[in-house]
């Protein structure tokens, strides 16, 4: 840790966090203001995480946070601290895509794709939770992300198609 | 001819390689986008993705203020943070640079012609909240940001003028030199409205308004820029729209040549409709710093920095209509006047208040038409393009005009708008306006919908016995549909009508219309593939998709062999590209081209190789064959043969035409420059509210739409596209605003307070289509990129006001969006 206490500037103060992403350990040294959004794109190269409006209502930068989604543009990265992030990136295995990425590919539930890493990791935890989800099970768990493209039409064909898919498990 | 035809728009479920394999022709086909694989890994590189190593990060101190005189920025404080490497203001930028380019660039005074000057920082007078001041370059954007914090700017504040209505008043100037805040207008008669308006049975008044919204796109603006010091040129990346058309944004204020300023866009932006077609400022400033310093410079907006002074607003207008209407029914005249509040600065788009010419009477014939507005100038972030691109309002108001003269005949507004339509054996038809519609049965789009609603009304959510127990309950329902027309493909020469001398445009000869074409190129790569390389700019649309489906049922080869990519500003020629709802048919011609002239090379190169005639050889399914059935020659065999040549016949390229230009029938309206938009999709719109009178709220229970973009090149795309831009609609009608104080300060600068439609607000949308070619177009297509804008609103807000048709409510739908605290006061006002 490295301290401005003798008002010779010598960089800023930082913490060492170590966090597991998508499997793999990473250790870094990280300002206490970095966000969670930034750590995960800036040091760990995860551009999947996207950042729409920093302030919680967009949920392109949703992640899976010790499993649960959460939106990484509204903690801070020392807060991850010896945690579990999971990101689009982790979905996809030996380039095949996860069967929520090939049923959003396949009913066009995407357009520009700002908001897509976000709505696919949000899908996932819908569907952990409720495999098997109605219209409106859809709308509850999806309504903290924003698409300004697609109309959300072929996106409740997307996560149906998926829960079909994955029934029986992965 | 339009035919029923409910598209199957689901494509196949199996991979994308047996789906090939099995289709005959790709094109009409919902093939899966080639776009979507690096989007849902995560691997697509959108520009807040592209940090150069080394380089440097900015951030802009914004005016606090709405009006206020510039005394002093003190700087030296953020110049004396150890990790900010440079701070520019006005004065820098004044000594080196020019400003930016405006859409109204002097305005006409008593002392003559005054100059209207924008400039990248502002100076003496800062003239809306989130105005940059200051820009400050540091190793990170949060030190940058904390370096921004400590530059102290002393204000002077003014009065302030935050209403177009009011700016007409021109009690608070914004710009001082020029003297008023009205920079530009025109009163433009068609036909004989004086007389019209005076022998009618009824002349109906309306005011309207349609607040200030925007695409507000998930993706901000960003940019890096690179300056090289041996060739003294500058590297831009940035998500600008339109980037080989608008270019002379950022070269003419850096005031360098156009080959010297090569603007790249990355192949995914997320998202603009419009909104990011004026992100100039920002590539200017990092342009200019990174030639202060050598290194490369990042910028990306915020959000809060994007809703509050980001360039990005658009339409925010007071309308007057006056409607002459007969007894029977017939409308006579159309009388449109209003005014737009185009913020601080006429912004490049100045003439999206021209647009609705091109569907002055939407899906009517009217003969006699006023068309008079005012642009004003006041003190809010400046306007740019959105979706529809000022149609959307025009629409609305005149739908609202139109329900307005029905009730004033007693007649239903269903039947009214009917007896009104232009009919099939019209079509082409010479709007008074001088554009045209080429194709479509309006009256039997009409129908189709209005059987779908009466399907409702037996047993479903119209059904009397529902709507009577809704209505106990304090929730009206209601419908109203009308055909509303997309214009697509605009030409581009009549773009610059404000800057031309409007008087001399009657004596002006058809040889002085310059159109652009669309360019593309297309290459025989050595291992047979083939590449092709788009000069324009994509946010989701789906082009490299689209070319590949095209060009592989041209070239009779697998979509999978084909490779798209784009274009930088300095490869590709000046053209006009991705907007005002053009690539379906632009792209599509030119696709259509280049294959040809690929596919004629390939013959003459195999006709030369064999030395045989050109009868001798043919192409078929990705190879030329002699016809003596002798030998073949594949795609990589060509390329392998033309590698050789000086004059390479593997690479080619074509510029397909506005397709207008070839038609007589727009002379006039190329001439006088008139907007011209040569394709007309239509559709008509159900959408299925109920309005809560305790609360005000508006719920749409479901959305019916019929629609026809003539030929459909991928049915799940064009499905997307109008999904989208209802969606869009939605939001506009009824939840999206910026909220401006009587002061300038604005009231949305979060996505808390500008509220972007959720799943939870967009209602299901079930679509039909009907398929009425074009005549005008290579492929048969129309543009179908703003539909759903355009319509959607107006639809609403037509289904609102039937809703509440029992309740005499004055016009419950008279203000765009309709929200909840502006019906609770209509209704109390009905209620006294
Ligand atoms: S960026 Fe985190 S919610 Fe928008
Ligand atoms: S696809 Fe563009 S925001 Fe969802």
């Amino acid at each position: 840790m490295s301290t401005d206490s003798t008002g010779d500037y010598d960089g800023p103060v930082t913490e060492e966090i170590s966090v597991t992403v998508n499997g793999e350990t990473v250790t870094a040294e990280v300002e206490p203001r970095l966000k969670l959004s930034d750590f995960l794109r800036n040091e760990c190269g995860l551009h999947g995480v996207r950042v729409g409006c920093e302030h919680g209502v967009c949920g392109a930068c949703t992640v899976q946070q010790e499993g649960r989604t959460v939106k990484s543009c509204l903690s801070y990265a020392v807060q991850a601290d010896g945690m579990e992030i999971e990101t689009v990136e982790g979905l996809a295995e030996d380039g095949s895509l996860h069967p929520i990425q090939e049923a959003f590919h396949e009913t066009h539930a995407l357009q520009c794709g700002f908001c897509t890493s976000g709505f696919v990791m949000a899908t996932k935890e819908l569907l952990e939770e409720n495999p098997d989800p109605s219209r409106e099970e859809i709308e509850t768990g999806l309504a903290d992300n924003i698409c300004r493209c697609t109309g959300y039409q072929n996106i409740y064909e997307a996560v149906e198609r998926a829960a079909d898919r994955m029934e029986g498990g992965e | 001819m339009s035919t029923q035809q409910p598209t199957d728009a689901e494509p196949n479920v199996e991979t994308d390689a047996d789906a090939e394999s099995e289709s005959e022709s790709f094109t009409g086909t919902g093939l899966p986008r080639v776009e979507d694989h690096r989007i849902l890994t995560g691997e697509a590189e959108y520009i807040h993705d592209v940090t150069p190593e080394s380089c440097l990060h900015m951030a802009l101190v914004r005016s606090m203020h709405a009006h206020a005189e510039i005394v002093d920025i003190d700087t030296s404080e953020a110049e004396d943070h150890p990790e900010c490497e440079l701070v520019l203001t006005a004065e820098d930028v004044k000594e080196q640079y020019n400003p930016m380019p405006t859409g109204i660039p002097e305005v006409e005074t008593d002392d003559g012609v005054e100059p209207l000057e924008e400039w990248s920082l502002a100076g003496d007078v800062a003239r809306f909240v989130g105005e940059p001041v200051a820009a400050v370059f540091a190793t990170n954007r949060y030190v940058a940001e904390d370096a921004a914090d400590l530059i102290d700017v002393e204000y002077d504040t003014k009065e302030a003028v935050a209403d177009g209505m009011a700016a007409r008043e021109d009690e608070v100037v914004v710009h001082e030199s020029v003297g008023t805040n009205v920079i530009d207008g025109e009163r433009i008669e068609f036909g004989d409205p004086e007389t019209t308006f005076e022998e009618a049975d009824h002349v109906v008044e309306g005011e309207y308004s349609w607040g200030r919204i925007s695409g507000v796109p998930l993706e901000t603006a960003g940019v890096v820029a690179t300056y090289d010091d041996e060739t003294d040129s500058f590297d831009i990346d940035c998500n600008i729209q339109l980037h080989t058309l608008v270019d002379d944004t950022i070269y003419e204020t850096l005031g360098y040549d156009a080959d010297d300023v090569r603007v790249n866009v990355p192949a995914d932006v997320g998202g603009s409709y419009g909104t990011k077609i004026a992100i100039h400022r920002y590539c200017c400033l990092a342009a200019m710093a990174s030639k202060e310093l050598d290194r490369p410079i990042k910028f990306v907006e915020d959000r809060i920095e994007n809703l509050q002074g980001g360039d990005m607003h658009c339409s925010d207008r007071e309308y007057r209509m006056r409607m002459a209407v007969d007894d029977d029914g017939t409308m006579c005249g159309l009388d449109v006047w209003f005014v737009d509040d185009f913020g601080a600065f006429p912004r490049y788009p100045v003439n999206q208040v021209l647009k609705p010419l091109s569907v002055v009477t939407n899906s009517y014939a009217i003969d006699d038409v006023v068309y008079e507005y005012e642009l004003a100038l006041t003190n809010k972030t400046s306007q740019t393009a959105y979706r529809g691109f000022g149609v959307d309002p025009h629409i609305y108001a005149l739908e609202m005009i139109v329900d307005e003269a029905a009730r004033e005949v007693g007649m239903d507004p269903t039947e009214f708008r009917r007896r009104n339509l232009i009919e099939p054996d019209q079509m082409p038809y010479t709007l008074p306006s001088k554009n045209i519609y080429d194709s479509g049965d309006y009256p039997a789009t009409l129908e189709r919908i209005q059987e779908i609603i009466d399907d409702e009304r037996d047993g479903g959510l119209l059904d009397p016995e529902v709507v009577g127990a809704k209505r106990e309950e304090g929730k009206y329902r209601g419908v109203q549909p009308s055909v509303i027309i997309e214009p697509g493909v605009s030409g581009s020469d009549w773009t610059d009508r404000q800057r031309s001398d409007r008087e001399e445009l009657e004596g002006r000869s058809r040889e002085e219309v310059a159109e652009l074409p669309e360019h593309l190129r297309a290459e025989l790569r050595a291992d047979g593939t083939v590449r092709a390389s788009l000069a324009t700019d994509s946010s989701g649309q789906g082009h490299q998709t689209l070319v590949s489906q095209l060009l592989a049922d041209e070239l009779e080869i697998l979509p999978s062999d084909i490779e798209v990519d784009y274009l930088d500003s300095v490869d590709a020629p000046t053209e006009y590209g991705s907007a005002a709802s053009r690539m379906a048919v632009m792209l599509s011609g030119a696709t259509v081209g280049v294959a040809e002239r690929l596919l004629e090379n390939a013959e003459e190169l195999a006709a030369d190789h064999w030395g045989v005639s050109s009868d001798g050889v043919q192409y078929r399914d990705g190879s030329v064959e002699r016809v003596d059935g002798d030998d073949s020659l594949s795609l990589a065999d060509l390329a392998d043969i033309d590698a050789d040549r000086d004059e390479r016949l593997t690479q080619v390229s074509y510029n397909y035409d506005h397709p207008a230009t070839d038609h007589e029938e727009f002379d006039e309206a190329f001439r006088r420059k008139f907007p011209v938009y040569p394709t007309a999709a239509f559709g008509a719109n159900a959408p299925i509210v109920e309005v809560d009178v305790e609360t005000g709220e508006v719920d749409i229970l479901k959305f019916y739409t019929v629609r026809d973009c003539g030929t459909m090149l991928n049915p799940m795309i064009v499905e997307g596209q109008a999904h989208g831009g209802i969606a869009q609609g939605v939001g506009a009608a009824l939840l999206e605003e910026f909220g401006y104080e009587d002061d300038g300060q604005p009231q949305a600068i979060t996505l808390f307070d500008y509220l972007l439609p959720s799943i939870e607000n967009v209602p299901e949308i079930e679509m039909e289509h009907t398929v009425t070619p074009s005549p005008y177009t290579e492929t048969g297509a129309k543009g179908v990129g703003e539909g759903g804008m355009i319509d959607a609103p107006a639809s609403i807000a037509t289904s609102i006001n039937a809703a509440l048709d029992p309740l005499e409510i004055d016009e419950p739908a008279d203000r765009i969006p309709v929200a909840p605290d502006h019906l609770r006061k209509k209704v109390r006002d009905a209620d006294q």
